[in-house]
């Protein structure tokens, strides 16, 4: 009998969303279970309904051989189910143990909290699964993967036997997904249960001992992982072969579209370099793939480009002019084209319709005296639902749409406006495999034009995939530009990123002190 | 938007409920008071035609409080822009005793205007310039420009063959035509329909009005798109003071020919409610504005003919404000839970 077995599970969120249908999932006790599938496949609706936070319309759960009811989180920690969540559910002014103690304090007198016995047990934890993070530690001052750390040190704290982890590498180096794999086969040796929700197949193929492939809110397939490749895994989730490589025709570069001259940012209160002398050029017909961990600049680089925020010193030029001081609006005038990573705040007003999103930042080109030129913004709209393939009519509101169809809306927006120059970043992240691979064709499309790509991204793969120079961030410093040759492994980046290697020596004040 | 109908249906009958329950414990004679209370006001001719002139001013004040939560900037100076206003236009009024009545009317009208609207204009300059919080700033403005009102009000412009606290009156060529004697009903109304289509194709068609409620929705994705997003606090809150200017303006020389003090009380308040029971729609301010006044003429009613204080109109009022603000609490919160 499986360890946890859920039967004929159904959600049906509304008439034409049914997010699971009848699924039959099953784990065994001591296994690393995957569960893939594209966006809107239905798995985090499944993983939802066994951690409590959604209630099934149908089916039962059976977990160690008893019909359990799962109401709420608390009930599925009760029977010794936990879930690390994508985003970090912590609180960056607790230390690393009142974050794993919060809401499961021990107790002393009926009154206080028994710090000492909260410390010991949280101690124990950490020792006896080889974590590497200090209990004392503010959780502000971890790394992203620390933080995960953090997370699943709360669970086991909790008991937990069953760890559901929801895309937990999306936000990870190359390295600190070592050490969650290294973290992950520990588990299992000390008996405790893992699901992994990925998109990555690679992933799929090193860590899992089964996996389970989701699409359209159906269980697909259940393989021994061993027994199946990742083309056919990739094969079963979408349901089509698709191509991961991409033709890179090798272009002449022409002349510099973008170029940062020793741009710096600081953060207001504590004076920490946020960009630090940031130098780097953009030619036409190139990418430049900028990576990074999340934390090291990488935003920062977004928003002064974008002209979102103001840099301290340095310039910034746009086809040889100065384009430092502008503001976004009147970049956007100069053909500003940029992708944000945060798509649902930036990038899009989710409560505003697909059309109404799709003119923001050329609503000034459909003016008649003063007033919007309603057909001609219609046909601009179903223009760009047509030839983007939006799954989503032009007048509902945009929030109602997939995270892919949001992207292509994105995409399909700031490409109209696009002149020689594009900044794009994470534009694949939480994307299903058929969607990124629509991004990255627009992307070259637009590279074969002629245009500069800034191509800003935690996501080695996509670096690696579509980039013909990459740059890598660390501390807001540029610590290593690489051009994208195929001996060129994702370890070696992950060095730079994680600042174990560095190509450029950090400048003193002294000798960049002319431009302060 | 259906199960918002429906939610405000359920509010309505809700709130009328406790109104009975209310009356039924208040009232020696609750059957003749339920009467005049939900049918007085269709009675006659002139508690009809005052029913419907007093919903005039609060179509323009919730029009104001609409426009400017459609640009998510909160402008809680709607009393004391109301009162500027008033004595704007009287004070423009009776500076031009003997002036033609429509060129004379504009100009009262457009002082009115340019008063309120500077007036609340401020509070949108003052978040744009120091980032200090609209809501704050408008409201003590406000609060500070009643007393400056009411200062002129008993001082240099008081009428002294009048024992009411209230201006000289203006010149008998501005009262705006009657349109339903004997009642207070005036062409206003008409300004009042117009203004609210006016400003709904505003919002829905012009480059400004889409600009705006991009900026309502989302700021920072207005700013990436090229929005200048500053300009829109100040925009919405001066079109609010001005349209709050006009209520006052029309109601001195559509109902009362002076000012008289503390003659808007409640008006910028009473906004609000009505902002939010028509959802910041510029067209639903019009029925919104009639159901307010449709309980206030009903308590009055009641009133005369019957045993109950006014304040049951109030009451009723404050339900429905409770329970509609509950309401686009909770589904403002359900918004927000959704990822």
């Amino acid at each position: 009998m499986p360890y946890l077995e859920m039967k004929g599970v159904t959600k049906r969120y509304s008439d034409d969303l049914l997010a699971n249908d009848a699924i039959d999932f099953s784990v065994e006790k001591q296994e690393i279970h995957a569960v893939v599938g594209e966006n809107g496949a239905g798995k985090s609706t499944l993983m939802k309904i066994l951690y409590g936070l959604e209630q099934p319309d149908a089916g039962t759960i059976n977990l160690d051989g008893a019909r359990v009811v799962i109401h709420s989180p608390l009930d599925a920690n009760r029977l010794g189910i936990g879930m690390v969540h994508q985003h970090f559910k912590l609180i960056p002014d607790f230390t690393v143990a009142e974050n794993v103690a919060l809401g499961a304090e021990p107790v002393r007198g009926g009154l206080f909290i028994d710090r000492s016995a909260a410390h010991a047990r949280i101690g124990k934890v950490i020792e006896s699964h080889g974590f590497a993070v200090d209990p004392t530690a503010r959780v502000a001052e971890l790394t992203v993967g620390q933080m995960q750390q953090v997370e699943i040190v709360k669970m086991l704290y909790r008991k937990a036997e069953l760890l559901i982890l929801d895309e937990p590498t999306s936000v990870l180096t190359e390295q600190e997904i070592r050490r969650l794999f290294d973290t992950l086969r520990s588990l299992r040796r000390n008996g405790k249960t893992c699901i992994i929700i990925t998109h990555k197949l690679h992933e799929v193929k090193e860590i899992s001992d089964r996996v389970t492939v989701m699409r359209k809110g159906r269980v697909v397939a259940v393989r021994d992982t061993a027994g199946v490749d990742k083309a056919e895994l990739s094969r079963l989730m979408v349901g089509k072969s698709v191509l991961f490589q991409f033709e890179r025709e090798k272009k002449a570069c022409g002349s510099p579209v973008l170029q940062l001259e020793g741009v710096s940012l600081r953060r207001r209160a504590s004076g920490r370099p946020l960009l630090d002398t940031v130098s780097l050029t953009v030619r036409s017909c190139e990418i430049v793939g900028v990576a990074g961990v999340s934390g090291n600049g990488l935003g920062e680089l977004e928003d002064v480009v974008s002209g979102l925020r103001r840099i301290e010193s340095g310039r910034i030029l746009h086809n040889g002019e100065d384009i430092s001081g502008l503001s976004t609006a009147t970049l956007r005038e100069k053909g500003l084209a940029y992708v944000p990573a945060d798509r649902l705040h930036r990038g899009a007003s989710l409560h505003s319709t697909v059309t109404e999103n799709m003119i923001v930042s050329n609503h000034h080109g459909f003016l008649r005296a003063g007033f919007l030129a309603g057909a001609r913004i219609q046909q601009f709209a179903e223009r760009l639902t047509r030839s983007f393939s939006i799954d989503g009519a032009p007048q509902v509101p945009i929030g109602t749409l997939s995270g892919g169809n949001i992207q292509k809306v994105i995409l399909a927006r700031e490409l109209a406006s696009a002149s020689n120059l594009l900044i794009v970043a994470e534009p694949t992240w939480g994307l299903d495999v058929a969607s990124s691979q629509f991004v990255y064709e627009k992307i070259l499309e637009m590279r074969s034009a002629g245009a500069g790509i800034l191509l800003i991204s935690s996501n080695l793969d996509e670096i690696l995939g579509i980039a013909d120079t990459i740059a890598v961030m660390y501390r807001g410093r540029i610590v290593a530009i690489l051009p994208n040759a195929p001996d060129l492994s994702k370890e070696r980046i992950g060095e730079y990123m994680l600042g174990l290697r560095e190509d450029f020596a950090r400048q003193t004040d002294a000798e960049r002190g002319v431009r302060k | 938007m259906l199960t918002g109908f429906t939610g405000l249906a359920l509010t309505l009958v809700f709130s009328f409920a406790l109104v009975i329950a209310l009356i039924l414990l208040l009232s020696k004679t609750p059957g003749r008071t339920i009467w005049y209370f939900f049918a007085g006001a269709f009675t006659n001719a002139y508690y009809l035609g005052n029913m419907l002139n007093s919903a005039v001013p609060l179509v323009f004040t919730g029009l104001a409080i609409a426009v400017a939560f459609k640009s998510s900037v909160f402008n809680l100076g709607g009393e004391g822009q109301v009162y500027a206003g008033g004595l704007a236009a009287t004070a423009v009024c009776l500076a031009l005793p003997a002036a033609n009545a429509y060129l004379g009317g504009f100009a009262a009208m457009a002082g009115a205007v340019v008063v309120s609207g500077i007036l609340a204009g401020l509070s949108g300059f003052f978040k744009m310039k120091w980032n200090a919080d609209e809501m704050i700033s408008s409201f003590l403005l406000s609060s500070a420009i009643i007393l400056v009102v009411n200062f002129f009000i008993t001082g240099p412009l008081d009428d002294p063959n009048n024992n009411l606290l209230a201006t000289l009156p203006i010149g008998k060529q501005y009262a705006l035509t009657k349109i339903f004697p004997p009642s207070k009903l005036n062409v206003s109304a008409f300004f009042a329909i117009a203004t609210a289509v006016l400003v709904s194709f505003f919002m829905a068609r012009t480059h400004a009005g889409y600009e705006m409620r991009m900026c309502g929705l989302n700021r920072e994705f207005s700013r990436y798109g090229g929005i200048s997003v500053s300009k829109y606090f100040v925009l919405p809150m001066a079109m609010g003071g001005a349209l709050n200017g006009l209520a006052g303006g029309l109601l001195v020389l559509g109902t009362y020919g002076a000012s008289i003090k503390g003659f808007s009380a409640g008006m910028g308040w009473n906004g609000i409610a009505v902002a939010l029971i028509a959802r910041n729609s510029p067209l639903g301010v019009i029925p919104a504005a009639l159901l307010f006044a449709y309980l206030e003429a009903g308590a009055k009613a009641a009133m005369l003919h019957s045993d109950v204080t006014f304040e049951i109109a109030a009451i009723a009022q404050s339900f429905i404000f409770y329970f509609v603000t509950a309401q686009s609490l909770y589904s403002l919160a359900r918004r927000r839970k959704k990822p």
